[in-house]
C-alpha cells in the first residue's frame, strides 16, 4: 500500500502555508520530515487528517493537490472517513475531553468501526465476551508503553503531562493499528525513558507493515527510530530528501543551510 | 417490526375489582375533586385538603417566570381517569418515532408494550410483591400512594401537605387537589434498605399518573434509595404532568432520590419536590429531564438541623423545541450544614436549558457551607442557556462557593475523535455524555447506559 501526496497546498487563515508537497510512503516505510518552527510541520500533518480548518487551495490552472492511499484520492473526504481507511494522526498536542476515557474511546471507536455488522453497531449489543477481550487487549498493550491502567479510566488528556500525553496518542495507534500512521512532534517534552518507550510503539507498528511518517523539530527521536528517508520542509516545501545521515547533519548545522 | 396485538387488562390479571369504569369530566371544578375523592372512597379530612387546595389553585396566579405556560388550558383537562382506562387502544396507535427509539435503545418487547401505554407489564408485578415481602419483615412500607393512605391514615395524615403546603405554589395546589398515585414509603429506626426501591418495579399500580403525589419518611439513622420514572420516552397524551414530592429526612438517616424523566415533548412537566433533612441526615436529589415540552423542576433541601447535608445533581437535555427550566435549592436553617448543587445542562437543536437556583443561608445557620456549580453545553448556534442562580445569605460565618461554566463543543475536540474514526454525531454524543457523566455516573448503571444511547440518538437525529 502506499500513501502518495502530490502538489498539496493548503493556507490557514488567508495564510498560504503549504507550497506544493511531494511525498510518497509505502507500507512499512519510516520517514521522517524535519523542518524549523513556522515550517508548515503541524499543518502538513493536519491536512493528512482532513483537518477542517485548513483550505486546500492549490494555484490555478496547475496540477490539483492530491492525497492517496493507494489509487484512491482522499483529499475530500471527512477525517473519520480517512481514519477509517487506515489513517492515524498523533497529535502534538492532543485536546482534552472531559468525562471521555481513553477505554472508552477506544471501545467505541472499536465496536462503531471495527466491527462489520451494521446492526451491533447500531444497538451497542457486543457479546461480553469480546468486550473483555478488548479490555485485556488494551491493558496488554499499556503495559508495554508503561502506561498504568488507572490512566485509561481518566478523562483524555486532562490532567496529564506532556510526556504522558505523547504515550497515550501512541497507545491508540498501537490499538487502532493503522496503515498509515502520523506523529506530530511525539518527541517534544519527552525525557529518554519515555522517548525510548514511544520508539517501541513506533517499532511495534513497524512489524504490521505500518507507513509510518514522524514529523519532528530536533532529530532527538531518530536516535532511538530510525528512519528510511528523511524529508527537509522549509516554508512549505520539501527542499531536499535524503536518507537518515541528513538527520544527523541537520544535528550538526541546523536548517540554515536551506533557509 | 414485530406486530403486537393489543392484549386485554384481563389476560395479564390487571382489572381492578371494581370493573366499572370512572371517568372525570374534562375541567377543574369543586364537584370534580369531591367526585375524586369518593370515588377513591377518602377520609373526610383528605377530602377537606383538596378542596381547601382547590380554592388555593383559583386565588394563585400562574408564575410569572421561568418556561413559557401559556399553552396550558386547564379547561381542557382530565383531572383523574381510572389508570386502566389510559392505556392506548393498540401499538398501531404510537408514534412511529417512540416506537423507534424503543427498538433502538434494546426495550425489552414487554416493556415496551407497557411504556408505550399499550399493556400493563405484569410480571413486575411479580417482582414487586417479593420485594414487599422482605421489605415488609423490616416494617419497610412502600406502597402507593392512594393504598397508604387507605392503610395508614394516621401516618399519612401526620406527613402530607406538612412540607409542601397547597399554598406553596399554583401547581402543588392543582396537585393537592387532584392528586393520584404516587409513592408511600414508610423506613423505619435503623433500617438500611439496601436495594434501590424502583417505582419501575410496580409502574402499573397507577405510579406514574399526571399528578402523583409521593410521600417518604425516613426514620432516625435510616437508609434508602428510590429512583423512578425510566429513561425510554415515556408516551403520553396528557398534556400536563404535575407532581408533589415530600420527604422527611430524620436525624442521621440518608434518602437518595433519583429521577429519570423523559416524557414525550408535548408534555408541560411542573413538579415540586422537597427534603426536610434533620441533625446529621443526608438528602440527595439525582434529576434528570430529558423530555418534555417545558420541565420546571428545582429540587430542594431544607437543612433544618445541626450538621444535615444536601447534594442535588441535576442534569437536563433540551432538544428542538424543548426548554427544560431546573436546578436546585438548599435552605440552611441550622449550624454546621452543608449543601451542594451541581447542574449539567445540554442545548441542542434550538433547544433552551436554564439553571435556576436559589441558596439560602439564615442567621442561625452559623459555619453553614454551600456550593454550586452549573456547566452548560451548547451543542450548536440555535441553542439557548440561561443561568439564574439566586444567593441570599444573611450573615458572614459561610462559606460560599459559585462557579459556571457555558461551553461549545470545541472543533478540536471534534477533529480529535472524529480522526479517531467517529462519525461527527457519534464525536458529539460523546462529549455530550462525557459532559453529563460525572451525574450519569451516579446512576443505577441499566439507567445510565439507556441515557447515554438515547443522547446517541438524539444527536444522530439532530444532524442528520
Amino acid at each position: 500500500m502506499s500513501l502518495t501526496i502530490k502538489n498539496l497546498f493548503a493556507s490557514l487563515s488567508n495564510k498560504q502555508i503549504l507550497k506544493g508537497i511531494d511525498l510518497k510512503v509505502n507500507s512499512g516505510e519510516t520517514h521522517a520530515i524535519m523542518g524549523p518552527n513556522g515550517s508548515g510541520k503541524s499543518t502538513l500533518a493536519g491536512v493528512l487528517m482532513g483537518n477542517p480548518a485548513y483550505i486546500i487551495n492549490p494555484p490555478a490552472g496547475g496540477q490539483k493537490s492530491k492525497i492517496k492511499i493507494n489509487d484512491k484520492n482522499i483529499i475530500d473526504l471527512k477525517p473519520d472517513e480517512r481514519a477509517r481507511m487506515g489513517l492515524f494522526l498523533a497529535f502534538q498536542n492532543p485536546v482534552s475531553i472531559p468525562g471521555v476515557t481513553v477505554a472508552n474511546l477506544l471501545r467505541t471507536v472499536y465496536r462503531l468501526v471495527k466491527s462489520k455488522n451494521k446492526e451491533s453497531r447500531r444497538t451497542g449489543h457486543n457479546p461480553v465476551l469480546s468486550v473483555w477481550q478488548f479490555n485485556e487487549q488494551l491493558i496488554e498493550k499499556a503495559k508495554r508503553l508503561s502506561i498504568p491502567s488507572e490512566f485509561l479510566k481518566r478523562s483524555l488528556n486532562e490532567e496529564f503531562s506532556g510526556g504522558e500525553k505523547k504515550k497515550l496518542e501512541m497507545l491508540q495507534a498501537t490499538v487502532l493499528e493503522p496503515k498509515f500512521a502520523i506523529f506530530d512532534e511525539i518527541d517534544t517534552g519527552l525525557d529518554v525513558d519515555a522517548l525510548r518507550i514511544v520508539a517501541r510503539g513506533i517499532e511495534e507498528l513497524k512489524k504490521i507493515k505500518t507507513g509510518i511518517l514522524i514529523i519532528t523539530h530536533y532529530q532527538r527521536i531518530l536516535r532511538f527510530v530510525k528512519p528510511d528517508f528523511v524529508h527537509i520542509l522549509i516554508s512549505g516545501k520539501i527542499v531536499t530528501s535524503g536518507d537518515s545521515k541528513l538527520a544527523k547533519e541537520v544535528e550538526k548545522n541546523g536548517y540554515k543551510k536551506w533557509q | 417490526m414485530a406486530v403486537i396485538t393489543p392484549i386485554s387488562d384481563y389476560k395479564y390479571g390487571f382489572h381492578k375489582p371494581e370493573n366499572y369504569v370512572f371517568k372525570s369530566k374534562k375541567g377543574l371544578n369543586k364537584r370534580v375533586v369531591e367526585e375524586i375523592s369518593w370515588y377513591k372512597k377518602e377520609p373526610q379530612w383528605m377530602k377537606q385538603f383538596r378542596l381547601d387546595a382547590l380554592d388555593v389553585f383559583y386565588t394563585k396566579s400562574m408564575p410569572g417566570w421561568g418556561g413559557n405556560l401559556n399553552g396550558i388550558d386547564f379547561a381542557n383537562i382530565y383531572y383523574y381517569i381510572k389508570p386502566t382506562e389510559k392505556k392506548a387502544k393498540s401499538w398501531a396507535d404510537l408514534p412511529a418515532e417512540i416506537k423507534d427509539t424503543y427498538d433502538r435503545i434494546g426495550i425489552p418487547e414487554a416493556e415496551k408494550k407497557y411504556l408505550g401505554g399499550v399493556s400493563a407489564q405484569y410480571e413486575s408485578e411479580v417482582v414487586y410483591k417479593s420485594i414487599q415481602k422482605t421489605l415488609g419483615a423490616k416494617g419497610v412500607i412502600f406502597l402507593d400512594m392512594d393504598s397508604g393512605l387507605r392503610e395508614y391514615p394516621e401516618l399519612v395524615k401526620e406527613y402530607f401537605g406538612k412540607l409542601i403546603a397547597p399554598s406553596d405554589n399554583k401547581f402543588s395546589a392543582l396537585n393537592s387537589a387532584t392528586w393520584s398515585g404516587g409513592s408511600f414509603i414508610y423506613v423505619p429506626k435503623g433500617v438500611r434498605v439496601e436495594l434501590p426501591l424502583q417505582a419501575y418495579f410496580r409502574i402499573n399500580a397507577a405510579n406514574m399518573g399526571q399528578f402523583e403525589r409521593t410521600l417518604i419518611i425516613a426514620d432516625e439513622g435510616s437508609f434508602v434509595h428510590y429512583v423512578e420514572g425510566c429513561t425510554a420516552p415515556i408516551y403520553t397524551t396528557d398534556s400536563l404532568h404535575s407532581a408533589v414530592v415530600e420527604i422527611f429526612v430524620k436525624k442521621g438517616a440518608r434518602v437518595r432520590y433519583t429521577t429519570i424523566q423523559n416524557w414525550s415533548t408535548n408534555v408541560y412537566n411542573l413538579v415540586t419536590k422537597r427534603m426536610r433533612v434533620e441533625e446529621e441526615g443526608v438528602g440527595e436529589w439525582i434529576d434528570g429531564n430529558i423530555g418534555s415540552k417545558l420541565t420546571m423542576k428545582y429540587p430542594s433541601v431544607y437543612l433544618m438541623g445541626k450538621g444535615a447535608r444536601g447534594e442535588i445533581l441535576s442534569v437536563a437535555y433540551a432538544g428542538a423545541k424543548q426548554h427544560q427550566d431546573a436546578g436546585g435549592k438548599a435552605i440552611h436553617f441550622a449550624p454546621f450544614t452543608t449543601s451542594k448543587i451541581t447542574s449539567k445542562s445540554v442545548s441542542c437543536a434550538g433547544g433552551r436549558t436554564s439553571y435556576r437556583g436559589l441558596i439560602q443561608i439564615f442567621p442561625s445557620a452559623i459555619k453553614a457551607k454551600t456550593k454550586v456549580v452549573c456547566d452548560a453545553l451548547l451543542i450548536d448556534e440555535a441553542s439557548r442557556s440561561d443561568t439564574y442562580p439566586t444567593m441570599d445569605i444573611r450573615h458572614n460565618d459561610v462559606q460560599v462557593e459559585h462557579e459556571a461554566t457555558v461551553s461549545k463543543i470545541g472543533d478540536e475536540q471534534l477533529f480529535y475523535l472524529q480522526s479517531r474514526g467517529l462519525s461527527k454525531a457519534d464525536a458529539e454524543a460523546m462529549i455530550v455524555n462525557g459532559f453529563i457523566e460525572p451525574i450519569v455516573k451516579e446512576l443505577p448503571l441499566e439507567y445510565a447506559v439507556e441515557l447515554n444511547r438515547l443522547i446517541q440518538l438524539e444527536l444522530e437525529g439532530s444532524v442528520g
